[in-house]
């Protein structure tokens, strides 16, 4: 198994993850990377992405894993060949098994575009349309660490099974700094897994510890 | 804060914001310095033109011209138009967000009649007046193309050049005088001047009466640019696969058919070339579907050989090789086993021999039974196509739809111990249209629709399990009306915009009324349009040169009266006249 680390910027930040699947099966096919099946009665290519991105923001921490037998360097070579601009290969990594980034995913970090000032982030309520219906919820929980990033705010967020929409923090965020942040203004950095109870960077989990 | 910026921070507020936001493969590379650039238009949203054959050629042509590059814009949603005007953003290119306004050429696909109110919908985004003759040297030269060049007199005045028949070569001319006009600075008049001498352009503007426009035609197919590198939508379009193109023309020679006479001469590529292209675009694009696309694409003279390596190749990667559009009478068993699809489509249009032989649709009795082949292949589902109004249609032939459905139900039953197929019955209202040999006949009326589509209706509803669906008409109406429209619609396109008409090829946003009141704001009926045309009466489309000639087509109208049948032109040539615009390749 190999697992490609890529960015999400421009114009594919309006590529929703179904529409994602499709492009990775097609840059897949151009760059001839041949891709293990399933077995069974429906085989399909066993390839792996970690949790959606919401439509609109920028990411530089998106994974896809690919089971193939392709060496690591000439993927990594061909894959970039083969992506649209949308898409920039950051780095590659190889496991001895799937990494099943989407089960374990916990938590992710964000850096929105508005200068930093410190933030409260206590009793976190938010209001959101779900089904047609407005919901609060107060997210405290899911809102592990607020901090300065380059001048500007990182929030690090639940991810995965508890999880957490960066765009519906938006306007609480507004309320609070004073600013006018639109999802266009979100970028994900990083993404984490949790291991005995601490948090570790997806990139330092794909590389260094070995799989449970 | 740039456009595009200003264009991103809209769209997260949109459905479906990847329709707009560009990146697709096998995009120009938008750092190349170019002398002029056009844009491509198409009146509908990206998922529909995204599957358009033509524009996609022509925009191959153009980027790979050292010195030019093509982009696309396709009708936005009603609600980005709304946020473009409140956030005062015009109508922007798909691939540099460049309004259309700043291009040198812009465009139009014109596909379809229900499309033209979006022609106007997206001029108005663009801020480009709707009249040729209100725009100055400021403004792109707008022109149109695509198969509603047949008959361009109702939106004539919208565009000041108007590509009459197949665009792949003189579209790059187009775009080369233009540039070359605009650079040194000549007026507009003395630009439409230039364009006016190429073959297949329309110049309406500068139309004297009399004057004949000849169509465009590619001579010489088999080595005419073709389609390498098509556009990976960024989104889930119509069509999400590589098309062949297999051939241009038909030789079936259906006398409702505008494709078939349209296209003519019947142009066939060879298997090399063809097999050839679909090896480049499967390659270059990584789609997983490969569809054969003609009129009647088993009648393409060398299918057997292609079908034999492209399933070789398909089945090596991977690739789905879909054949539609199947004519029964040349359906062999063994395409059956190669397709794995679930549901047969047929397309017999008439229900009786009798009407059949009157529209020149070669299809028999015994080849509709023939579907039983494909009942024992494992087929459970039938889709069949039908067309009501049909000239001298009885009730007696829309029994006969009812009847193919009976018996088509009795042979899949004595196949398959006494189970029932899924039949399907999709019945469109018969429009008239130019550069056919019914481009005289009346349109029933709207009530005659109504009363024939009900009497069907009760007739299959004593059949159990089949489905009747059927197309509205009154947007068959207006349709017609448009497709044998003269210049005076031209305002009342503009009448319906005004009062509200947008993507009329929606049933969600058709709008009956509208329509009915433009056409009285100007003082007109639909009916003018839809009624039997005099033999003697001038056509507005009578000056476009499409090599099939008049005397032709009037010909074939009056054996169809007559109920005699016109023989495949693979059998030798008829005389249409097609002749004299190049060589058809299947005689
Ligand atoms: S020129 Fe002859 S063969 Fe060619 S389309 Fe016309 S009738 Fe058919």
């Amino acid at each position: 198994m190999k697992t490609v680390k890529f960015a999400k910027l421009d114009s594919f930040t309006f590529i929703s993850h179904i529409d994602m699947l499709r492009h990775m099966t097609r840059i897949l096919r151009r760059a001839e990377i041949p891709v293990k099946r399933s077995n069974g009665f429906n085989p399909h290519a066993l390839v792996f992405f970690s949790p959606p991105l919401v439509l609109g923001a920028r990411s530089f921490a998106e994974y896809v894993s690919i089971d193939t037998d392709m060496p690591l360097e000439e993927l990594l070579a061909r894959f970039s060949a083969s992506a649209p601009d949308g898409m920039k290969v950051i780095r590659g990594f190889e496991e001895d098994k799937n990494p099943n980034l989407q089960g374990k995913i916990v938590a992710s970090d964000y850096v929105f575009d508005a200068p930093y000032s410190p933030i409260n982030i206590e009793k976190f309520e938010i209001s959101y349309q779900k089904k047609g219906e407005t919901v609060n919820e107060d997210v405290s929980s899911k809102l592990f660490c607020a901090w300065e990033r380059e001048g500007k705010l990182a929030m690090r967020l639940a991810t995965g099974n508890t999880n957490l929409r960066p765009d519906r923090i938006l306007s609480e965020l507004n309320a609070r700094l004073g600013a006018s942040l639109r999802v266009t203004d979100i970028e994900k950095i990083a993404q984490y897994v949790e291991i005995e109870g601490k948090l570790v960077d997806v990139d330092e989990y794909l590389t260094t510890i070995e799989m449970i | 804060m740039d456009l595009k910026e200003k264009f991103f921070e809209i769209l997260p507020e949109v459905e479906k914001p990847g329709r707009y936001s560009g990146g697709e493969w096998n995009s120009p590379d938008l750092k190349k310095p170019v002398k002029g650039d056009m844009c491509f238009c198409f009146p509908d949203l990206y998922e529909i033109g995204m599957s358009n054959l033509g524009i996609q050629i022509l925009y191959e042509i153009v980027n790979d011209q050292k010195d030019f590059r093509a982009e696309r814009c396709f009708a936005p949603g009603l609600d980005l138009a709304k946020k473009l005007k409140e956030n005062d953003i015009p109508l922007l290119s798909i691939e540099s967000k460049k309004p259309l306004k700043d291009f040198t050429v812009v465009g139009f696909s014109v596909g379809f009649e229900l499309l033209y109110s979006n022609i106007l919908y997206m001029l108005d985004l663009a801020r480009i007046p709707f009249f040729a003759k209100e725009r100055d040297e400021s403004y792109p030269i707008v022109i149109a193309g695509g198969p509603c060049s047949v008959n361009p007199e109702p939106f004539k005045l919208f565009f000041d050049a108007i590509v009459c028949g197949e665009g792949e070569e003189v579209d790059l001319e187009i775009l080369k005088i233009v540039t070359e006009g605009k650079r040194l600075k000549l007026k507009k008049r003395e630009i439409l001047e230039k364009l006016k001498a190429l073959e297949g352009v329309y110049v309406p503007e500068l139309y004297r009466e009399g004057e004949r426009v000849k169509k465009a035609v590619i001579e010489d197919f088999e080595h005419a640019p073709s389609l390498r590198r098509p556009l990976v939508p960024t989104i889930e379009s119509v069509h999400d696969r590589a098309t062949l193109e297999l051939y241009r023309g038909c030789a079936s020679g259906c006398r409702f058919c505008q494709a078939g006479f349209w296209y003519r001469p019947i142009r066939e590529k060879s298997a090399d070339a063809c097999f050839d292209q679909a090896v480049s675009m499967l390659k270059s694009t990584g789609f997983s579907e490969l569809s054969l696309c003609s009129l009647s694409t088993s009648d393409y003279s060398h299918l057997e050989e292609l079908e034999g390596r492209l399933n070789e190749f398909c089945d090596e990667h991977r690739v789905y090789l879909a054949l539609p559009s199947l004519r029964i009478s040349s359906f062999k068993p063994g395409m059956v086993d190669k397709s794995r699809r679930s549901s047969l489509t047929f397309a017999p249009e008439a229900g009786t021999q009798r009407l059949r032989n009157v529209i020149n649709k070669n299809v028999s009795e015994e080849e509709i039974d023939k579907i039983s082949v494909a009942f024992e292949a494992g087929y459970d589902s039938v889709k069949l196509y039908f067309m009501m109004g049909l000239p001298t249609e009885t009730d007696e032939d829309i029994r006969g739809i009812a009847e193919i459905v009976r018996r088509l139900q009795g042979i899949y039953k004595s196949l398959r111990g006494g189970r029932i197929p899924n039949i399907s019955v999709s019945c469109a209202v018969f429009i008239p249209k130019p550069c056919t040999p019914f481009q005289w006949e009346a349109q029933i009326s709207f009530d005659e629709m109504r009363r024939k589509q009900n009497f069907l209706r009760g007739l299959l509803s004593k059949i159990k399990g089949v489905n009747f669906s059927w197309h509205g008409a009154e947007t068959s109406v207006l349709e017609a009306a448009l497709a044998r429209g003269d210049e005076r619609l031209c305002a009342v396109i503009v009448e319906a915009y005004r009062l509200g008409a947008r993507f009329d090829g929606w049933t969600e946003h058709f709008k009956w009324d509208v329509w009915q009141k433009a056409f009285e704001n100007c003082g007109l009926t639909m009916q003018e349009y839809t009624r039997e045309r005099a033999e003697s009466e001038p056509l507005a489309w009578d000056f476009i040169d499409s090599g099939v000639t008049k005397a032709y087509l009037l010909l074939e109208r009056h054996k169809s009266r007559e109920g005699v049948t016109t023989k495949n032109c693979r059998e030798g040539c008829n005389g249409c006249g097609a002749l004299s615009r190049g060589r058809c390749t299947v005689l």
